[in-house]
């Protein structure tokens, strides 16, 4: 009769560790402003993008693992959630190899 | 008769009230929903996923026209939102964790105040997008606030100021009066970057500061200097960017805004307890799904022309 429950279902990182993900995510929103002030360039061009983005993906992995329970969710789930930016990785970059090999095109105008 | 009979008495077999008849238990059930879920949010994903191709094209030919068109949006709110957002994905994140502890009163109060961040963040957008019409940056031609200053004919082209302003920006800082009877996209910080550069190569004839795209692009091909209006739909290009993003997002937050009034409402009713709260966890992911955008979207469109002003 007392179907045990499973421990999957409710498992997460309860009050405190919402409180922690909540304030790395707001660290990291100070953090990319602040960042996106200085001039980065001198590091390699482009410095400033590839930071903003590593904060933003790092961001983003805190919500998807924690809020939004990835962590504990069946592998099909991961699967379909790397899955997605692999799809997108396939947009931009066959996208973006015709728009770079190609010459001036319609934008020359 | 017979089997008729057992299956009878296999309608009395114990199961979970929450459970679903096709469903072999809870577990299959929630795994069922959350992999429908996640297969809508893939698709999400590629859906902003084109309009993101767009940015990137867009940045990698005309970086110029992107930095301009980015420093002039109002990166104080878009700070606040993105803070806005976040706080309201930690009350959704505790609405859900509420739920499955069948505290009702708590998972209300959540659901209220993730409405509220909700609310909050559409309303900071609105000021934004209202700032964008007063500047007559809407890139739709007759979306933008009309004004019809005096001596100026409603049938005359739209007074070209970029060039003007461009020319005073030598001289320092003067403001010219708005004027766009027809309610015109117009972009009244001249080219000065573009300008700077063309100085900067003249300089230096080594150096190469604009690409070639954007050589194309900016500049008048019999001249060689910049072409005020091939410069100013470049950065309408960026202002149609920026409200096809923002715009769609803020539809998702208006869509996240219909579901959490019928969560609130279904929680009101006591539907959700530690059994079944798949509908709260489901909306929880679209939720946090819009808050990822943001995450997104706020470095992208506002900050990553910034340092180039902070000068290096």
């Amino acid at each position: 009769m007392a179907e045990p429950h499973i421990e999957s279902q409710h498992m997460h990182i309860g009050i405190p560790g919402y409180l922690v993900v909540f304030g790395i995510l707001v660290v990291g929103t100070i953090l990319t402003f602040v960042v996106a002030l200085q001039d980065l360039d001198w590091i390699f061009p482009g410095a400033n993008t590839f930071v903003a983005l590593a904060i933003a993906f790092t961001k983003m992995s805190c919500v998807m693992l924690f809020f939004m329970h990835v962590r504990w969710s069946p592998k099909l789930i991961w699967l379909a959630a790397i899955c997605s930016f692999f799809w997108l990785s396939i947009m931009f970059s066959f996208t973006m190899q015709d728009y770079l090999t190609r010459g001036l095109g319609v934008f020359s105008t | 008769m017979a089997n008729h009979a057992t299956s009878y008495s296999d309608k009395f077999v114990y199961h979970e009230p929450g459970l679903q008849h096709q469903f072999e238990d809870m577990k299959q059930q929630e795994e069922s929903v959350s992999i429908g879920m996640w297969m809508f949010l893939v698709q999400e994903i590629m859906f902003f996923g084109g309009l993101f191709t767009v940015y990137l094209v867009f940045r990698f030919r005309f970086p110029m026209a992107f930095s301009m068109g980015s420093n002039h949006l109002n990166v104080i709110m878009g700070f606040t939102n993105t803070l806005v957002l976040i706080v309201s994905s930690l009350t959704m994140a505790l609405t859900v964790y509420f739920a499955q502890r069948n505290k009702r009163n708590w998972q209300i109060g959540m659901i209220v105040l993730t409405m509220l961040f909700g609310l909050t963040f559409l309303y900071i957008k609105y000021l934004e997008y209202h700032e964008k019409y007063v500047d007559g940056l809407v890139p739709v031609a007759g979306w933008n606030r009309k004004v019809k200053l005096p001596g100026t004919e409603l049938s005359a082209p739209l007074p070209f100021e970029t060039g003007a302003v461009a020319a005073s920006e030598q001289g320092g800082e003067e403001e010219k009066p708005y004027n766009n009877p027809r309610g015109e996209f117009q972009w009244r910080e001249g080219s000065k970057l573009v300008s700077d550069a063309l100085a900067e190569e003249k300089a230096n004839p080594n150096k190469k500061v604009l690409t070639e795209y954007e050589r194309a692009g900016y500049l008048d091909p019999t001249t060689g200097l910049v072409d005020e209006y091939r410069f100013q739909e470049k950065i309408r290009s960026f202002f149609w960017i920026y409200f096809a993003l923002t715009g769609l997002h803020a539809l998702h937050m208006i869509i996240g805004l219909g579901l959490m009034t019928w969560l609130l409402w279904q929680a009101f009713k006591g539907t959700f307890n530690s059994e079944y709260y798949s509908p709260v966890e489901m909306s929880g992911l679209y939720w946090h799904f819009v808050d990822i955008v943001w995450i997104f979207l706020f470095p992208l469109l506002y900050l990553l022309g910034r340092h180039l002003l902070a000068g290096g």
